[in-house]
């Protein structure tokens, strides 16, 4: 299937493993397809902010949703607890780094899985594709893909906005075909 | 940083989005210091037994966490 996808695409499912790196998720869902689609500079990508989504709206959505797997300062200040002072108490002793979360450092050089349901996106962006007679899977497939899925932390982040899904379908279909 | 009148607003801030983040970062934390102080006890030559004692644990529970399979305390050897 991954031979078929186009340098766009390719970039899109290399972004969002980037994006759960980021956002400390131990695994590639939807929302980070999502976050990964709206930073590509292609038509596909423009019709999805047009329809009013941004990358930085879209990630703090996520972090809303899912809270932070990581330290998250701004919380552990709302119960008195200064997180820059623990942390260089604690590498006073123990060395630089050492709060670092150890499943994180051993998971930068590897490869994050997708969720069944990221997979299950990725699969439909095929079959986009064929509907489409599209010789070849892009970026703007991967979108329908996300809509045809239908569900996930993407799809909420989607319904929350206000985004319509069948306008969305077909705007991206305009594009997709010109 | 925010001044300690500041903070108290936000400890007694009722809004489960705030409150649940620090229970849940404040169990992310306990989790990294525990690691720390139990490889350090290690290293110091400390047993297991005495670690489970000031841990409020039983020794079982803290060698199965921190010695057993996979666990990023076991044994090189």
């Amino acid at each position: 299937m991954f031979e078929r996808f186009t340098r766009e695409a390719r970039e899109v499912v290399v972004g969002a493993q980037h994006e759960a790196r980021v956002l400390h998720s131990p695994t590639i869902g939807t929302e980070h397809l999502l976050l990964a689609l709206l930073r590509q500079q292609t038509p596909s990508a423009a019709v999805l902010i047009r329809h009013g989504l941004t990358p930085e709206e879209v990630a703090a959505d996520v972090v809303r949703f899912t809270g932070s797997a990581d330290l998250d300062a701004d919380a552990l200040t709302s119960v008195g607890i200064d997180l820059d002072a623990v942390r260089s108490t604690v590498e006073a002793a123990f060395g630089p780094g050492a709060l670092d979360d150890p499943k994180q450092k051993a998971a930068r050089n590897g490869h994050l899985p997708l969720t069944p349901r990221a997979k299950k996106v990725l699969e439909l962006s095929l079959r986009e594709a064929i509907a489409m007679r599209s010789r070849s899977i892009t970026d703007g497939h991967i979108a329908l893909g996300l809509l045809r899925e239908g569900e996930g932390l993407a799809m909420k982040v989607l319904h929350d906005r206000g985004v319509d899904p069948v306008n969305l379908r077909q705007d991206l279909g305009l594009v997709l075909n010109s | 940083m925010a001044d300690t009148a500041e903070v108290a607003t936000a400890a007694g801030s009722k809004d489960p989005s705030v409150g649940l983040r620090a229970v849940r970062s404040l169990r992310v934390l306990v989790e990294r210091l525990e690691v720390l102080q139990v490889q350090n006890a290690r290293d110091q030559g400390w047993t297991w037994e005495q670690i489970a004692q000031l841990l409020g644990v039983t020794r079982q529970a803290v060698h199965k966490k921190y010695a057993g399979g996979r666990g990023p305390l076991r044994r090189k050897d």
